[in-house]
């Protein structure tokens, strides 16, 4: 079998591809260039998050149909129209009850991760525009409190720690978001406006949650109460000045292992325009004495005050959510060779049967 | 680095690790959200600049997991593997879909056109060859690349995978690989106008018919 030769320039590009130094030379420009290009066009094509509820739900529940494509020539006109009516119908009778049963999750309930890969992949789809993004992660710390709430009235108090916690996590990501929609000159303004109710919606549920941490009268461990307390504590103090919070948010909490790492960025913490709510509205000091630092104290930048044993009582089902951060493992399977027969490098498993 | 008997500690450079293989296995929905989240982008991406036309490439992406998921108690590889085996179904169905489609009753032209405007919503179909221009440059030219470099190409630069690993995916040999991205880049460059110092403008290549390979690349094989 005549084997390739071995080619200087090949490797270089090969090297410049996967993002190695390499001298950019005249040859490579051109190529580099196309390259560039190309990646940029295919960058926009993003998936629909509905079509991805879409997909994954024919997976989970195995209920939807699975849209053929055509196999015996290509439908006409009338035809097209009709299948295209019957996928809509398909997609509405799979796609309702998924988003309705998905939506209503709690933590700690089955279908809950799958509520927050949909809100990561609703953001990924609107990272383009800054304002949009701002209004999604409006819309998540919405749904958060929505959920905090609901697991006060059902008495899931267990949960109510590590969901305060992701509640405070969304809370800086909206608002560092909100800041780099001003920042890039877009309308923020109504962003910011759904951010403030939303904050102050936060501030009347946290209240409700206090009060629970308070009562005697209910079956609450002190474990339990105690890390209530200190969640409630520090989400008071992020609520209060939401946007001096940017930094610490990412290391006091990694509230679902789903999530990706936090996107918040790290010098919007420092904005002053980030200052949503006056400080009058300080936040109820908690009868614990873990309560994070006064935030007249609070240093201006984004340095992290991480305090280990609060974070391993508040989010004890979150230790190891970092996995999902994409190490690079660049050439990690070791299996290809360069010079092997193609026949001997062929995968073990078959693709389809 | 682990090969098979390493697999506990073992984490995809997508992030995935064998406790998410094992439990996409069972259909564990956290898991199988997972797997979908870290390959459906990159599988529908390859779509779209494989076919050029979104709901196509949605409903390419969706059967293509659907038979990943479902094959998967299947698959007996480390957990690195599994995007190399994801896209070795989704060339496997891009080959069938091109299959039915080449069996289609030719259509008038009118009817698919105005129906292809409408749905992207355009007002015409004048309006949206005009968008489609604009939009998709790079990946109209590509057509012009034949069936490999395109391939390699898409698999580098859609699915992110290194030369090895597209090498594995439609067993050829590194240097095969890293050849065909290095003509289909340089026929690329000489496509959009960008200059090409390797390629001169008279050389017959790609081949006006991107089902048969050159000499060269004959020799490659």
């Amino acid at each position: 079998m005549p084997r390739p030769k071995p080619n200087k320039l090949h490797d270089e590009l090969d090297a410049l591809l996967d993002g190695r130094p390499v001298e950019l030379t005249d040859e490579l420009a051109p190529l580099a260039e196309a390259a560039d290009a190309l990646r940029a066009e295919l960058a926009a094509y993003q998936l629909d998050p509905g079509v991805a509820d879409r997909h994954l739900e024919r997976v989970l529940h195995g209920s939807a149909t699975v849209v053929s494509l055509p196999d015996r020539g290509q439908p006409n006109g009338w035809d097209l129209r009709r299948r295209l009516a019957a996928v809509v119908l398909a997609a509405a009778l799979v796609l309702v009850p998924a988003t309705m049963a998905s939506a209503a999750a709690l933590p700690g309930q089955p279908m809950y991760p799958f509520k927050r890969a949909i809100e990561e992949l609703r953001i990924a789809s609107v990272q383009w525009s800054p304002s949009r993004e701002a209004t999604e992660r409006t819309r998540v710390v919405d749904a958060r409190v929505d959920e905090l709430d609901r697991l006060v009235e059902l008495q899931m108090f267990n949960q109510l720690a590590p969901t305060l916690d992701a509640l405070k996590q969304a809370v800086v990501e909206a608002t560092a978001a909100v800041n780099d929609a001003r920042k890039q000159g877009e309308v923020a303004a109504e962003a910011q406006d759904q951010l403030n109710q939303v904050v102050g919606l936060s501030k009347q549920v946290l209240a409700k949650v206090a009060d629970v941490a308070k009562s005697t009268s209910l079956p609450l461990t002190g474990a339990t109460r105690s890390a209530i307390n200190t969640a409630v504590a520090e989400t008071q103090n992020v609520l209060a000045q939401p946007g001096r919070q940017t930094g610490s948010g990412g290391s006091a909490t990694a509230p679902d292992p789903n999530s990706p790492p936090a996107s918040a960025s790290p010098g919007s913490g420092s904005s002053p325009s980030s200052q949503t709510q006056p400080s009058t509205s300080a936040p109820e000091q908690p009868t614990t004495t873990q309560a994070p630092a006064p935030t007249t104290t609070t240093p201006p930048t984004t340095t992290t005050t991480p305090e280990p044993t609060t974070d391993s009582t508040l989010t004890p089902e979150s230790a190891g959510g970092g996995g999902d951060t994409g190490d690079e493992q660049t050439g990690a399977n070791g299996r290809a060779t360069e010079d092997a027969d193609p026949a001997d490098q062929a995968p073990a498993d078959s693709p389809n049967p | 680095m682990l090969g098979f008997g390493g697999e506990r500690e073992a984490v995809s450079k997508v992030g995935l690790t064998a406790a998410d293989l094992v439990a996409a296995r069972r259909r564990e929905p956290a898991a199988v959200t997972r797997v979908y989240t870290a390959y459906a982008p990159a599988l529908f991406r390859f779509f779209m600049a494989a076919v050029g036309d979104r709901h196509q490439a949605e409903d390419l992406t969706g059967t293509t997991f659907v038979s990943a998921i479902e094959s998967l108690p299947r698959f007996r590889g480390p957990i690195e593997a599994l995007g190399g085996w994801l896209f070795q179904i989704a060339r496997h169905d891009l080959y069938d879909h091109r299959r039915k489609q080449s069996r289609s009753r030719i259509e008038p032209l009118e009817d698919n056109l105005n129906e292809a405007a409408r749905m992207a919503g355009a007002d015409d179909p004048e309006e949206l060859a005009l968008d489609r221009v604009d939009a998709d440059r790079v990946v109209a030219a590509m057509r012009q690349l034949s069936d490999d470099q395109r391939e390699v190409l898409l698999l580098r630069m859609a699915g992110g995978f290194t030369a090895p690993e597209v090498a594995e995916i439609l067993g050829k040999t590194t240097g095969a690989v890293k050849a065909l991205q290095h003509r289909g880049l340089a026929s690329l460059a000489r496509v959009l106008g960008l200059r090409s110092p390797e390629q001169p403008q008279e050389r017959p290549y790609p081949s006006p018919d991107p089902g048969r390979l050159t000499s060269q690349e004959e020799e490659e094989r």
